[in-house]
């Protein structure tokens, strides 16, 4: 085989590859598009075609759910878990990586282990401390154990560490007092670190199904994400209804993700150049 | 009254000393600058007059006034930054009158203070420009506007002109003599390169492992250094140091044995008394090598640097000694030439003992 072959054959695999790996990516939003279009029969057997029943399921949906509800209860959650958790991360991170303490990286490491503990092993107790704190079939409670995250505070100390100390020194100079720093210094110079940090919280609330499912127990309290299980867990689930729920679903994070993109990929190369 | 004072500051982290008891007193409108190798402290000594890194031990005055706990905007003080340390999300105006909207000061007083540092830097057409939109040259002016408009007792520079390119540094040295000619404040300078310290210094201090090694003016420091740390630091090409030994006489007449010279050089008059058959470093600058001289060294060429104006020719006075380098006129041609003869004088001899300590 001669080089030139060889290099357009491995690049031809290469293609396929990715090819592939973008349809099995792509698939389940085909998937859930087409099936909101089509009755669960025709769902079960298969079809993958554009259907009918389009108007049928979105009335099916807006019937068996308080949409504007369940909206407006994800929504709260989603906005308000994330606004705290940015400010209790992004503070525990900056403040991690700008100051310097005996005990910083005993504490830190206490932290980053708390990632290694799985969220099943935390639940029952942390569903006790709610109930004692009289907070079950409430908001705060699925907020409250969401806006300490290690995942957060580790990816804001790592961007930190690119925030020039001069910038702080300066400030200190210019009189400043440290939450001042932190507030017209920081904040805006890693205003892209922050937005590809919403992005990923903001997905992390909105998309949040086990704790709320534990603690939230009226329909007037839950979200999108319960009641689109409650309704695929029924005896006879209408799928083509349940794929309006995702829809709606996803269309949020869609937005949330689109209209920040740009921030969120100079986020994750990093803020400061 | 000094302008600022340091007296005995010493700063620990730990165990580890970084500034080991540090005195000095620096006149107002002196221009002093810190100058040493990489890890001299020279920057932390900055950073605590600052109020950046605390002082572990001692006493720092600014205008008569005890500063050691003193927050840094209250004393006096402004500060430009190696890498200008601008806020990138403001504009040159927002930057420059920073401080001034933190301190309460009226819009339009900040309005004014930022436009007169911006004539006095050119840096009117550039105001409503952010830093990412400035070149090396022009950030660093903004830095400076930036402390100008403090009105500071004292200007603190840490190594600002280390990163722009070598034609932009020249200029850049030039604006900094001229902006403190004009405006005759107080100022300290941190730098690891002497060309800096001798062009724009008053007051040069030598520092050293956490001390101070000699503090003086360049021309006394050039001159009359105290040791051989300072000889060599001071002066480029940096100084030849040669073993010599002292071969006849005593008391007024000394006769010196150094390395390639054939006969005793006749020392001039010193204060210390140096028996026979002590040994000495022998110091000489590149530059004190001249064809009138009364003594001539030979030297075995190994390399020639032919830079235009001048040529610096690289050798040795023995097989198993040091490199000498001699500074030589530019026209003369010493390129190719295995063995050269350079004269020098004995009066520009410098004497150092074994620990390096000058001798007079």
């Amino acid at each position: 085989m001669s080089p030139l072959l060889a290099r357009r054959t491995a690049s031809a695999l290469r293609y396929l590859l990715l090819s592939f790996a973008a349809f099995l990516s792509v698939f389940p939003f085909f998937w859930m598009v087409i099936g909101a279009t089509n009755t669960t029969a025709d769902i079960n057997k298969g079809k993958v075609s554009l259907g009918s029943a389009l108007w049928d399921n979105v009335n099916g949906f807006f019937t068996a759910v308080d949409v504007p509800l369940i909206l407006w209860n994800s929504t709260k959650i989603a906005i308000f878990g994330t606004a705290l958790t940015m400010l209790v991360s992004s503070l525990a991170g900056y403040g991690f990586e700008m100051f310097r303490s005996k005990l910083r990286e005993r504490i830190y490491t206490v932290v980053l282990l708390t990632l290694m503990v799985p969220f099943a092993a935390i639940m029952i107790p942390l569903f006790m401390l709610m109930a004692s704190s009289g907070l079950i079939n409430t908001h705060i409670a699925i907020i409250l154990p969401t806006i300490a995250s290690a995942f957060i505070i580790f990816y804001f100390r790592q961007a930190s560490k690119a925030f020039p100390r001069e910038l702080h020194d300066a400030a200190k100079i210019d009189g400043l007092k440290e939450w001042q720093i932190f507030l017209f210094i920081y904040v805006p110079v890693m205003r892209s670190t922050y937005a590809a940090a919403f992005v990923i919280v903001f997905m992390m609330n909105w998309n949040n199904y086990l704790w709320p499912l534990i603690v939230l127990q009226s329909n007037e309290t839950k979200t999108i994400t319960l009641a689109i299980a409650s309704l695929s867990s029924a005896y006879y689930p209408d799928y083509g209804t349940v794929m309006i729920g995702t829809i709606l679903a996803t269309l949020p994070t869609l937005f949330v993700f689109f209209a920040m993109q740009r921030q969120f990929v100079q986020g994750m190369l990093g803020s400061v150049k | 009254m000094e302008a600022l004072s340091l007296r005995g500051i010493r700063k620990s982290y730990g165990s580890l000393e970084v500034i080991k008891g540090v005195d000095l007193a620096i006149e107002p409108g002196e221009f002093t600058v810190f100058v040493g190798p990489s890890g001299c402290g020279k920057s932390t000594l900055l950073r605590m007059i600052a109020g950046l890194e605390d002082i572990s031990a001692g006493e720092l005055t600014i205008g008569g006034a005890r500063m050691n706990d003193v927050d840094p905007s209250r004393r006096g003080i402004a500060m430009v930054f190696q890498s200008y340390a601008l806020y990138p999300h403001l504009t040159v105006r927002q930057n420059m009158g920073f401080a001034l909207r933190f301190a309460g000061v009226a819009r339009a007083e900040i309005e004014r203070q930022v436009m007169e540092a911006a004539r006095i830097l050119e840096l009117e057409p550039l105001l409503d420009r952010k830093p990412g939109q400035l070149s090396g040259g022009q950030r660093q002016r903004v830095a400076i506007g930036r402390a100008i408009v403090r009105h500071p007792k004292v200007f603190l520079f840490d190594e600002p002109l280390s990163n722009l390119d070598a034609e932009l540094r020249v200029h850049m040295r030039f604006e900094i003599a001229k902006l403190h000619k004009k405006l005759g404040t107080t100022m300290i300078y941190v730098t690891h390169d002497q060309v800096e310290a001798m062009t724009l210094a008053d007051k040069i201090v030598v520092m050293r492992a956490g001390i101070v090694e000699q503090a003086g003016t360049p021309r006394a420091l050039y001159a009359d250094p105290d040791n051989q740390f300072v000889a060599g630091f001071i002066g480029s090409p940096r100084m030849n140091f040669l073993p010599g030994e002292i071969v006849a006489g005593g008391g007024d007449s000394m006769m010196l044995g150094l390395e390639g010279v054939d006969a005793p050089l006749p020392l001039p008059e010193l204060r210390t008394a140096l028996a026979v058959g002590r040994r000495l470093v022998v110091g000489l600058r590149p530059e004190a090598f001249r064809a009138d001289g009364d003594s001539v060294m030979t030297l075995a060429v190994e390399m020639v640097e032919y830079l235009g104006g001048e040529t610096l020719v690289h050798g040795r006075a023995t097989a198993a000694g040091d490199i000498v380098t001699a500074k030589a006129g530019g026209n003369e041609a010493w390129v190719g030439r295995e063995q050269v003869r350079l004269g020098f004088h004995a009066r520009d001899l410098l004497l150092f003992d074994g620990e390096g300590q000058r001798i007079r």
